[in-house]
C-alpha cells in the first residue's frame, strides 16, 4: 500500500492523470495532493477572502477533474489548472468590480449629491474576526503591495515570482502573447518597487 | 533593443539580469549607470521578498469536498472495455509489460508453429510414445490401487453389505441426502446478510 503511494507520488503528472482516466480514485487525490497549496494560494491572493479562495479552488479542481477526459497530455497539467483557477479569479472579480460600482449610486443620478444619496452604506471590510484573520495572513508590505496590483498584473507577478512559472507558460495559462505577459510582470514589478521604496529607506 | 534612443537597460535586460543570463553589454551599462544598479537591486529586493512568500493551504476538509463533487469513472464497468486499454498504456512501466507478455506469447505461438510443420513425425511418434507410456502408468496405478482395497480387513464385510441392491440403493439415496443437504448448508451460509436485519442488542 505504501509502496502504491510512493510509486503514485513519483509518476508525473501526466501518468497520474492517465491512471485517474482510468478511474484509479487515488490518483485523483495524489492530483489535489500536489496543486491544492499552489492553487489555493493563487486564488487566495487575487481574491484575498479565505471562505471565498476555498470556494474558488474547489470549483477549479472538481472543474478540471470532472473534465479530465478532455484533458490533452500534450499540454503541461499545471498551466491547465492554473488557467482554471486563474480563470475562476478574474471572473470573480470582475463581477465583483460590476458590483461595487453599483454600490456607488444610481446610475442614472446626475450630481454627486443624487449619487450621494442613492448610494449603498456598507461597513468597513475589516470587521469581522475573520477578516481580521485573513489581513493577519496577507498582512505583510509585500501582500498589501500585491493586493493593490491590478489582477492581470497580479496573476502574472505571482505565477512567475511566487509559482516560478516561466514566461511562455504564463502566457499558454493567461492566454496573452508573451510580450504583453512580460511588460505586464515588468510594470507589476516597478509598482511593487515604488509600493515598497519606503522600507529600503 | 533601444538604447540608442533611452540611455538605460531596457525591460529585458533587467528580467536577464534578474535571472543571471544577462549580456557582457548589459553588465557594463550597469558598471557605469548608477541609475539602472539601483533600479536592478530594488528589482531584485521585491523578487526575494516574492520568492520568499509562504504558501497558503486550504481547510484539511478540502480534498474529500472536492472528491465529494468528482465523479470517478468505475474502473470494473462491463460497459466501459475501453478502460482496460487505457489502464494497459497509463504507464510506461504498464505499457512495457504489456509489450513484454505480448511478445512471449506471440513469439512461443509462431516457434511452436513453425517447429511443428518442420517435425511432423518427430511429433507423432512422441505423441505415440507418450500416449502409450500414459495408458501404462494409469493401468499399473488402477490394479495397484484395486490389489490395495482387496487387501483391507474390512473388504470382504463391505462386499457382503453391498451384494444387496436393495441396501445398495438406501446407501445411494443417504449419500445424494447428505451431498445435497450439505450443499444447501452452505449456501445459506455464505448468502449476504439481508438490508436492515433484527436488532437484536438495541
Amino acid at each position: 500500500m505504501t509502496d502504491r503511494r510512493a510509486a503514485l507520488a513519483a509518476a508525473t503528472d501526466q501518468e497520474v492523470v492517465a491512471l485517474a482516466r482510468t478511474g484509479h480514485e487515488p490518483a485523483y487525490r495524489e492530483l489535489i495532493r500536489r496543486y491544492e497549496r499552489p492553487i489555493f494560494s493563487l486564488v487566495f491572493r487575487m481574491v484575498r477572502d479565505r471562505e471565498l479562495a476555498e470556494d474558488l479552488a474547489q470549483e477549479t479542481f472538481v472543474k478540471a477533474l470532472n473534465a479530465i477526459e478532455s484533458y490533452r497530455p500534450e499540454f503541461k497539467f499545471s498551466s491547465w489548472i492554473f488557467k482554471i483557477a486563474n480563470n475562476a479569479a478574474i471572473d470573480h472579480l470582475r463581477r465583483r468590480e460590476l458590483d461595487t460600482l453599483s454600490l456607488d449610486g444610481s446610475p442614472h443620478a446626475e450630481t454627486p449629491e443624487a449619487m450621494e444619496a442613492t448610494a449603498l452604506q456598507i461597513g468597513n471590510r475589516l470587521e469581522s474576526p475573520l477578516d481580521a484573520v485573513e489581513a493577519k495572513e496577507l498582512g505583510g508590505a509585500i501582500e498589501a503591495a500585491i493586493g493593490r496590483l491590478r489582477p492581470e498584473y497580479r496573476s502574472c507577478i505571482l505565477l512567475r515570482h511566487v509559482e516560478g512559472r516561466a514566461y511562455e507558460e504564463i502566457a499558454e495559462i493567461l492566454n496573452l502573447p508573451l510580450g504583453t505577459v512580460k511588460t505586464y510582470i515588468h510594470r507589476a514589478r516597478n509598482e511593487l518597487r515604488q509600493s515598497l521604496a519606503h522600507l529600503r529607506e | 533593443m533601444t538604447r540608442s534612443v533611452n540611455p538605460h537597460l531596457s525591460s529585458d535586460d533587467f528580467d536577464a539580469l534578474l535571472e543571471g543570463a544577462a549580456s557582457q553589454e548589459a553588465h557594463a551599462h550597469l558598471d557605469a549607470c548608477a541609475f539602472c544598479r539601483e533600479q536592478v537591486a530594488a528589482d531584485r529586493a521585491v523578487v526575494t521578498r516574492l520568492e520568499s512568500l509562504s504558501s497558503f493551504a486550504p481547510s484539511p476538509a478540502f480534498p474529500d469536498q472536492v472528491m465529494a463533487r468528482v465523479a470517478v469513472p468505475d474502473p470494473f464497468a462491463l460497459h466501459s472495455f475501453g478502460s482496460a486499454g487505457r489502464r494497459m498504456f497509463a504507464t510506461r512501466r504498464s505499457l512495457a509489460a504489456a509489450a513484454s507478455v505480448a511478445i512471449i506469447v506471440v513469439g512461443a505461438m509462431a516457434a511452436s508453429v513453425i517447429w511443428t510443420l518442420g517435425n511432423r513425425e518427430t511429433l507423432a511418434a512422441a505423441g505415440s510414445w507418450l500416449g502409450g507410456e500414459a495408458m501404462s502408468w494409469l493401468w499399473i496405478a488402477v490394479r495397484g490401487g484395486a490389489a490395495n482395497l482387496m487387501e483391507q480387513p474390512w473388504y470382504a464385510a463391505a462386499r457382503g453389505f453391498l451384494g444387496s441392491p436393495t441396501r445398495l440403493a438406501i446407501l445411494s439415496a443417504a449419500i445424494t441426502t447428505v451431498y445435497l443437504g450439505g450443499l444447501f448448508a452452505l449456501r445459506r451460509l455464505m448468502a449476504l446478510p439481508a438490508q436492515g436485519g433484527a436488532h437484536a442488542h438495541a
